[in-house]
């Protein structure tokens, strides 16, 4: 069935001529990219250099003409761009905003990206830092920051209630967190697989849980095939499978680490075993210490996960309450920032 | 110790350590006069305790970058932001910080652009409810313990080298009196409005120039207004049609700052400029070789920080 999937999208996915003239009436399903003097985004499978203003933002609805050349649209224009008035987007734009009101760059920058998955204010040569270190997966919304995010609550749930209500809190979390952070496919995804995964983990069933992960990613292709040449599909899914595999495994040579940071250091090297090749291949660097690196940083995402939630949903109530919750992830960006540049 | 213990005292040294960083970089109260490295273009921020004044926003969003870098994490408010003039070397930088920083007052020339940025950046002040300020020659503003004095654009010329913006029947109110960012159009090269200033902390004088001409700079000096500095933001990104010799002259600075991109396509700055300097034995600190240039007074001597 997902193999007559395929061959029906792949049939009848559109392909222009070089030289069309054409018009592109969509939705903004993924975050333009800010340069110094244009914004970049893709449609349709085709590169759109736009000028920087009028600015367009994720969930926007656009209207651009061009002439198509290759892969990409020359000539570009904007005929007309109206806003998603979709409460969840104006939601995230306000939290992303207000980030960047709070804080400065590029700790504001890697706070909007490890809450809300938001790439499009990252400046190129922290982006640089990130990809060289082989850490700018805390950026892309993925089935890892959710299964970080989830294994912090549970380890604070624990101490409070039993260990399957703590699991049914911690579930109900990561999806308070997908909602929060947009409810579009990626985070739907990535909620999807960060929950099968890290029930996976509690519970303890190998097995079956290989066959949720299976039959989920099966599901979602079906309703997207487009999604298999996705990174943020394809590393949630990797780091889902990964922590299936091999967290417990990592976790019983780790017992002589601190218990703050053990399990935060299980987690990331469990799933840096399938990620680090994909990351590899997509941004063409690889690292050698990048296991290493995430040992030392990643434990500082789901506090900034959290405290940027918290600080963000405060904020957009009290503002001032919400900038004092929010200087709380200074030391830890700082540090986050600190080390990454260090490489 | 149980988990809930050990997740509150994690909070409590977080909350310690962002006390010390915030104390770590509480700055003090002396002047630092900062031409920030935003290639062709002007951004100069001047810092002196929680206060902030920046000067014009260079042609992109590197003076973000500046301002993160020299302003504390919890200060997010510009006090005073002037824009010289309204060309994009000078102002398109400055839609990212009124978005970014709180700004509070706006001081300008008043003229307008039709560019499609400039309007941007009109919406975004006119909607945050920023204060603008018309200023003219005359015209004293104090932030904090820093002062600026207007030297240009005077009453007399932009009255007779402008055209106010919609005119309606009835309406006399003068410009200065206008909430709005560009409100009169000239024929003019925007160049002749630059509103040019002298910065004054205690001792310390700088004369910021923005893109300032050579005539209007000649009738800077007939009024009487130029006076011995320290420190010059070279006009126009050393452009020869910039400098005059007269305002050296009549303005005798010890350092002055050229800010200009490198290997960029106008040749800036120009040979005869640097010669002008070398001959008077002032210092030249160029932001395309040197990144930031950061002159730091304590309102008596001066010194360049490395």
């Amino acid at each position: 069935m997902l193999a007559i999937r395929f061959v029906y999208f792949y049939k009848t996915q559109r392909s222009y001529p070089n030289g069309t003239k054409v018009r592109i009436t969509d939705r903004i399903s993924s975050e333009p990219i800010r340069y110094e003097k244009s914004q970049y985004l893709k449609l349709h499978g085709l590169k759109i250099y736009l000028p920087l203003y009028p600015e367009i933002t994720y969930g926007d609805r656009v209207v651009i003409e061009g002439l198509v050349e290759k892969d990409k649209l020359k000539e570009a224009k904007l005929v007309s761009v109206s806003e998603n008035e979709n409460y969840l987007y104006l939601f995230r734009e306000n939290i992303i905003n207000f980030y960047h009101e709070s804080l400065p760059q590029p700790h504001s920058a890697l706070v909007a990206g490890t809450v809300v998955g938001s790439k499009s204010d990252i400046q190129q040569e922290f982006w640089e830092s990130l990809k060289k270190s082989g850490t700018a997966h805390v950026v892309v919304a993925s089935g890892m920051n959710v299964s970080l995010v989830a294994g912090f609550l549970i380890s604070i749930l624990a101490g409070i209630v039993n260990r399957k209500k703590a699991l049914i809190f911690s579930l109900i979390g990561v999806w308070v967190y997908a909602i929060f952070a947009g409810f579009d496919a990626p985070i739907i995804r990535a909620a999807i697989m960060g929950s099968i995964a890290f029930s996976a983990q509690e519970l303890g069933r190998l097995g079956s849980s290989f066959r949720a992960l299976l039959i989920s990613a099966a599901a979602m292709l079906l309703i997207n095939p487009g999604w298999i040449s996705d990174l943020g599909f394809i590393l949630s899914f990797a780091a889902t499978l990964s922590l299936i595999l091999f967290e417990s495994k990592v976790r019983r040579y780790v017992r002589f680490m601190p218990s703050l940071i053990k399990e935060g250091f299980s987690t990331s090297f469990a799933a840096q075993i399938l990620i680090a090749p994909i990351l590899f291949f997509t941004f063409g660097q690889f690292n050698i210490l990048s296991p290493f690196i995430n040992a030392l940083v990643l434990w500082t995402i789901p506090y900034i996960t959290i405290i940027g939630m918290i600080g963000g949903v405060a904020g957009l109530i009290v503002p001032p309450v919400g900038k004092l919750i929010l200087y709380l992830t200074y030391p830890l960006t700082s540090w986050f920032t600190a080390v990454i540049q260090l490489f | 110790m149980t988990v809930k213990w050990k997740y509150f005292i994690f909070l409590l040294t977080l909350i310690t350590a962002t006390i010390w960083l915030a104390v770590l970089f509480y700055p003090d109260s002396r002047l630092r006069l900062i031409a920030c490295d935003v290639g062709q273009g002007d951004a100069i921020l001047a810092i002196s305790g929680k206060t902030q004044i920046l000067i014009d926003g260079g042609p992109n969003s590197r003076v973000i970058k500046c301002l993160d870098r020299y302003i504390p994490f919890w200060d997010r408010k510009i006090e005073v932001v002037m824009l010289t003039h309204p060309q994009l070397d000078h102002y398109k930088g400055l839609i990212d910080v009124v978005k970014r920083y709180s700004v509070v007052n706006f001081i300008t020339s008043g003229l307008d652009s039709s560019s499609q940025e400039f309007q941007v950046l009109k919406s975004q002040v006119g909607g945050r409810g920023i204060g603008v300020v018309n200023a003219r020659s005359g015209t004293k503003v104090r932030v904090g313990m820093i002062y600026l004095d207007i030297l240009w654009p005077s009453s007399a010329f932009s009255a007779s080298e402008s055209k106010p913006n919609d005119v309606k029947e009835g309406n006399t109110a003068s410009v200065e009196e206008t909430n709005d960012l560009g409100v009169f159009t000239s024929k003019r090269d925007p160049n002749d409005f630059s509103v040019v200033a002298i910065m004054s902390f205690k001792g310390f004088d700088a004369l910021l120039t923005g893109d300032i001409s050579p005539d209007q700079e000649n009738q800077i000096i007939t009024a009487g207004l130029a006076k011995d500095v320290n420190y010059i933001k070279v006009p126009h990104h050393g452009s020869k049609n910039g400098l005059t010799k007269q305002m050296l002259d009549a303005t005798s600075p010890e350092v002055a700052v050229i800010s200009s991109g490198k290997n960029n396509s106008y040749g800036h700055p120009h040979a005869e400029v640097l010669q002008m300097l070398r001959e008077k034995d002032i210092r030249i600190l160029r932001t395309d070789e040197v990144g930031d240039v950061v002159v730091e007074s304590d309102g008596d001597k001066f010194w360049i920080k490395k």
